[in-house]
C-alpha cells in the first residue's frame, strides 16, 4: 500500500493494487457524514470497435451499448440491486461517458455493507432476452429527453463539426434504432471484455477505515486469470475539422452557441496531459474568462450574458475547448474571439499569477464535497492522472507554456461554430 | 453541530456555525421579500449590484479582486420559497490554513461593499448597467422554455395557482422589467435595504465572535425599519381538476400533475407528507419508479417533488406522447394505492432510510446547512437537522394514510408536440 499526500490541500490518499490488477484508492475525510464510492471501468461509448483478448477478428458493436450495459447491470436474478441499497438507506447510481462507465453509491450508514454490494453486483451480470427488451422502452425515453435538450444537442452538433470519424461524435446513449439491435449475447461479450478488474478502479472517500475497505476488496474481488490486452480500434482521425458551422432549429428563446477548437496535440496521458489541461484552462481564462477584456467587451455590447462560459476537455486520444453561451449574434461572438486570439503576442505575468490563484482556489474548494472529489478523481484517473498532482503542476507552469499553447491551439482553421436557433 | 445566533442590527440576524472540516468559509446573505408586482425589480437588483460598487466600479475589477483572493466565489440567485421571494448572495473564500493569508476580513468587506455601497450616479444607479441588466433579465425570462423538464413543472404550477401570488415567476414579467429605470430602481433599493429582513449565515472554521465583529464593522445600515413578511396561504379546496396542454416543438411529452396537500410547512403533518412523497416517487424504491418505469417501461424518470412552502406536491415524468392516458392512469393508481393503505414495508422503510441519509448529508454542505436553517425560520419551527430526522422517524404508515386523505389533485399539465 502506498500513501500519497498533498501538502497544499492537506489531503491524504492510499493506493493499493489487488492481485486481480484492480487499483484501489481511498481518501479518508475526517468529520464528513457522507461516504461515497465509485467502481469504474475504463470502457465508454468511444469503445465501439475492439478485438476481444484471444480473438483474431474485430468486434463492432451497436452505438449506445456501453450505456445500455450500465442500465442492465442493476438487474439481478432476484430483482433489482437498487432494492439492497435502498434497504441500507444508500442511494446507488451510475453513469456512462465517452471513456468510462462508473457505478457508485452514497451513504451515511452501513458503508462497508454497501461497498460489498457495489463490488458484488458489478461483478455479476444477469442479462435475459426479457429484461433486455424491457430496458429498450426506458432508454428510448432517456434518448428522447436528450433529443429535446438544446444544450446537449448543441454540444453533440459541435462534436460532429470537429470530428470526421472519431466515435466521440456519436451520442453516448446511441439512437432508438441502434439500441434496438442490442441483445443479451452482445452485452455479455462487452461485459467479459471490459469488466475485468484489471481494467477497473475503485475509489472510496469519506470518514472510512482503509483496512476495512481492503478487507472487503480482498474478500469480494474475483481474481480471475488476467486477460490479455484489449485492442481498442479508433479510426484515424484527420488533422482537420469536419465542418466549421453546424445549425439546428429547436424550441429555444434565442440562439445558443458553442465555439469549439479541436486539439491536435493528443496521444498522451499522465502528468504531461495534466499540464496541458491546466495550461489550456489558463489560456481560456485569460482569453474569455470573467475577468478578461473580451468578456467585458462582449457583455457591454449585449452579445453575451452570464451564461457565457469556457471549458477544456483533454482526453488521451482527443481534446477540445468550448466557448459557449447564448447570443442573438453567435457569428459576431466567434469573430470577436478569433480577433482577440490573433492579437495575443504576450501574456501578462500579473494575469497569469492571478489566474493561477483562481485555479488553485477552485481546486481547493472541490475538496469540500465527496461527490466532487470522486468525480474528479475518476475523470483524471482515466487519463493516467492523479488529481493530487494538481497543485504542484499549477506551480510549474510558466509564461512561455501559456503563450506557446495560445499560438498553437487556438486558430480559425480548427474552429467550429455550433448554433441552436429558435 | 450547533449554530449561534447574533444580532447585528434591526432585523439583521447573523448565524454562525464553526466547523473545521471545510476548506473554505461560506457566507450566505438572504434578503427576504414577498412576491408582488415589484418582483421583477427585486430580481434585477443583485444583477445591477454585481456590475459595480463604489470600490470596484466594474464587474471586471470586482472579478479580478475575487481572483486575487484565491478565486473566491461570489454568486447570487433569486428564487421563491412559497410566496416569499429571496435574494441570496453567496461568498466562498479559502480558509487561512490552506493559503498563506487570512482573507476572512477581505471577504466580509467585499460582500458588504457590493450590497451596501453601490455605484450611484446622480441619485440613481449607472443607467448603462441598468439598461443592460434589464435586457439580460428579459432574455432569462424568455429562455425558460429551453429547459423542458423544469419548464413543464413551472407551467403546471403557473396554471394551478393562476389567481395566487405563487404564480408570479421568480424573475417577474417582461412588462414589469420594462417599467424599471435607474432612478426608480435606486429608490427601490434604498427601501429594500432599510425595510426587508436579512439573514446572514456563516459556516466554516471561524468563531462567531470574530465574524460578528467583522460584520459590525462593515455591514452597517442606519435607521432600519423592518417589515413583516406574511406567511404564504396554503389551504385551497379544489372544485374541479384542470387539464392544460402546451404545444411545443418537442419529441417527448412531459406530464406534470399538481396536487394541493393542504399541509402547512410547520405542521406536524408535514413529516408524514414528506414520507408519502418519498413512497410515491422519492427514489428507485418508490411506487412511481417501480410501476411507471420498471414495470411498464413508459418513462426514464417519474418522480415527486414537494413545494413545501406552498403546500403543493408535483409529480413529473417524460413519456412517449401517445402514452399520455396510460401513464396518467398508472400514476393516479399509485396515489390511490397509498390512500388505500397499500404501502409495503420495503417502500416505507426505504423511504425513511433515504430521508435519514439525505438529511444527514446536508451536514456536509455549508450552503445546504444555511438553507436548512433559513427554512426553519420560514416555517416557524426551530428544529435542528437531528430533530428533523427524529420527526421523520416517528412517522407511521397510519400517519401517511391520514395525510393522503387531505391531498387533492388540482391540475394535470401536458407538454406535447405541435
Amino acid at each position: 500500500m502506498r500513501e500519497i499526500f498533498n501538502e497544499t490541500i492537506k489531503e491524504k490518499m492510499y493506493h493499493y493494487e489487488h492481485e486481480s490488477g484492480l487499483n484501489v484508492y481511498v481518501m479518508p475525510k475526517k468529520g464528513f457524514i457522507k461516504q461515497y464510492a465509485m467502481f469504474a471501468t475504463h470502457y465508454g461509448s468511444n469503445d465501439s470497435q475492439f478485438i476481444v483478448p484471444g480473438e483474431k477478428n474485430k468486434t463492432l458493436v451497436p452505438d449506445g451499448i456501453a450505456h445500455f450495459l450500465e442500465h442492465k447491470m442493476f438487474e439481478e436474478e432476484e430483482g433489482s440491486i437498487f432494492e439492497e441499497f435502498s434497504k441500507n438507506g444508500a442511494s446507488a447510481n451510475a453513469y456512462t461517458n465517452f471513456t468510462t462507465t462508473a457505478y457508485l453509491f452514497s451513504s451515511t450508514d452501513n458503508f462497508y455493507d454497501n461497498l460489498k454490494l457495489l463490488l458484488d453486483f458489478v461483478q455479476r451480470p444477469y442479462f435475459t432476452d426479457e429484461n433486455v427488451e424491457k430496458e429498450k422502452g426506458i432508454i428510448a425515453q432517456e434518448i428522447r429527453m436528450y433529443d429535446d435538450d438544446p444544450s446537449w444537442r448543441l454540444f453533440f452538433n459541435m462534436l460532429g463539426g470537429l470530428y470526421h470519424l472519431h466515435p466521440v461524435k456519436v451520442d453516448i446513449a446511441g439512437t432508438i434504432e441502434s439500441i434496438s439491435k442490442i441483445d443479451k449475447d452482445i452485452l455479455y461479450k462487452c461485459y467479459r471484455t471490459f469488466y475485468h478488474p484489471s481494467n477497473m478502479v475503485l475509489f472510496a472517500v469519506g470518514d472510512v477505515d482503509i483496512n476495512k475497505v481492503l478487507d472487503i476488496v480482498n474478500n469480494s474481488v474475483k481474481s480471475d486469470k488476467r486477460q490479455g490486452e484489449i485492442k481498442r480500434i479508433y479510426p484515424n482521425e484527420p488533422e482537420t475539422i469536419n465542418k466549421n458551422y453546424v445549425e439546428q432549429k429547436m424550441a429555444v428563446s434565442m440562439p445558443l452557441f458553442n465555439i469549439g477548437f479541436k486539439d491536435y496535440d493528443v496521444g498522451y496521458g499522465g502528468k504531461k496531459l495534466l499540464k496541458k489541461d491546466i495550461v489550456t484552462q489558463i489560456c481560456l481564462e485569460i482569453l474569455a474568462g470573467r475577468s478578461s477584456d473580451l468578456y467585458e467587451e462582449l457583455y457591454n455590447d449585449g452579445l453575451i450574458d452570464s451564461t457565457f462560459d469556457t471549458e477544456y476537455v483533454g482526453e488521451i486520444d482527443h481534446g477540445y475547448s468550448i466557448i459557449g453561451g447564448q447570443s442573438n449574434d453567435p457569428e459576431a461572438v466567434k469573430q470577436a474571439v478569433l480577433d482577440k486570439i490573433s492579437k495575443v503576442d504576450s501574456i501578462d505575468d500579473s494575469d497569469l499569477n492571478r489566474i493561477k490563484r483562481k485555479i488553485t482556489g477552485r481546486f481547493l474548494k472541490s475538496f469540500n464535497s465527496v461527490e466532487s472529489i470522486s468525480h474528479n478523481f475518476i475523470t483524471y484517473y482515466m487519463r493516467g492522472i492523479n488529481i493530487l498532482d494538481y497543485t504542484t503542476t499549477i506551480e510549474e507552469i510558466t509564461n512561455d507554456d501559456v503563450l506557446d499553447r495560445f499560438k498553437t491551439f487556438f486558430n480559425e482553421k480548427n474552429c467550429v461554430l455550433s448554433v441552436i436557433k429558435p | 453541530m450547533s449554530i449561534l445566533k447574533r444580532n447585528i442590527g434591526n432585523g439583521i440576524n447573523l448565524y454562525v456555525s464553526q466547523m473545521d472540516k471545510f476548506k473554505t468559509i461560506t457566507i450566505n446573505i438572504y434578503i427576504n421579500n414577498r412576491l408582488s408586482n415589484e418582483t421583477a425589480k427585486f430580481a434585477l437588483l443583485p444583477s445591477v449590484l454585481k456590475r459595480g460598487s463604489l470600490n470596484y466600479k466594474t464587474y471586471k475589477e470586482m472579478t479580478r479582486h475575487l481572483e486575487e483572493l484565491y478565486g473566491a466565489t461570489f454568486a447570487f440567485s433569486v428564487y421563491k420559497k412559497g410566496e416569499r421571494q429571496i435574494a441570496q448572495f453567496r461568498l466562498e473564500i479559502a480558509d487561512s490554513s490552506y493559503i498563506k493569508d487570512d482573507i476572512t476580513e477581505d471577504g466580509v468587506k467585499f460582500i458588504s461593499d457590493v450590497l451596501l455601497n453601490p455605484l450611484v450616479v446622480n441619485n440613481g444607479f449607472d443607467s448603462k448597467y441598468v439598461q443592460q441588466e434589464k435586457e439580460k433579465q428579459k432574455n432569462l425570462i424568455n429562455s425558460r422554455i429551453n429547459e423542458k423538464t423544469k419548464y413543464a413543472v413551472d407551467r403546471c404550477i403557473e396554471e394551478m395557482c393562476k389567481d395566487e401570488d405563487f404564480s408570479i415567476y421568480e424573475l417577474g414579467s417582461i412588462d414589469d422589467v420594462d417599467k424599471i429605470d435607474e432612478i426608480n430602481l435606486y429608490e427601490y433599493y434604498k427601501k429594500v435595504i432599510k425595510t426587508l429582513p436579512i439573514d446572514i449565515y456563516v459556516i466554516g472554521n471561524v468563531s462567531a465572535d470574530k465574524i460578528k465583529s467583522l460584520f459590525d464593522k462593515y455591514f452597517k445600515i442606519d435607521s432600519r425599519d423592518v417589515v413583516d413578511i406574511p406567511d404564504t396561504p396554503i389551504y385551497k379546496k379544489v372544485d374541479q381538476v384542470k387539464y392544460v396542454q402546451d404545444k411545443l416543438d418537442v419529441t417527448q411529452g412531459k406530464l406534470t400533475l399538481g396536487f394541493r396537500t393542504n399541509v402547512k410547512p410547520g405542521d406536524d403533518e408535514y413529516f408524514p407528507l414528506l414520507v408519502l412523497s418519498g413512497v410515491l416517487g422519492g427514489g428507485p424504491f418508490s411506487k412511481l419508479f417501480m410501476n411507471v418505469r420498471e414495470k411498464a417501461s413508459l418513462a426514464y424518470y417519474a418522480q415527486t417533488r414537494l413545494e413545501r412552502f406552498k403546500g403543493l406536491m408535483l409529480i413529473m415524468s417524460g413519456i412517449e406522447i401517445e402514452n399520455y392516458q396510460k401513464a396518467l392512469d398508472i400514476i393516479l393508481k399509485q396515489v390511490e394505492e397509498i390512500r388505500d393503505g397499500n404501502i409495503s414495508d420495503y417502500e416505507f422503510d426505504s423511504t425513511i432510510k433515504a430521508l435519514n441519509t439525505s438529511m444527514n448529508s446536508l451536514k456536509d454542505s455549508a450552503t445546504q446547512i444555511s438553507d436548512f436553517y433559513l427554512s426553519q425560520n420560514l416555517s416557524h419551527t426551530n428544529y435542528s437537522i437531528d430533530d428533523f430526522i427524529n420527526k421523520i422517524n416517528e412517522v407511521t404508515k397510519e400517519d401517511i394514510i391520514d395525510v393522503s386523505k387531505k391531498i387533492q389533485l388540482d391540475t394535470v399539465y401536458f407538454m406535447t408536440k405541435k
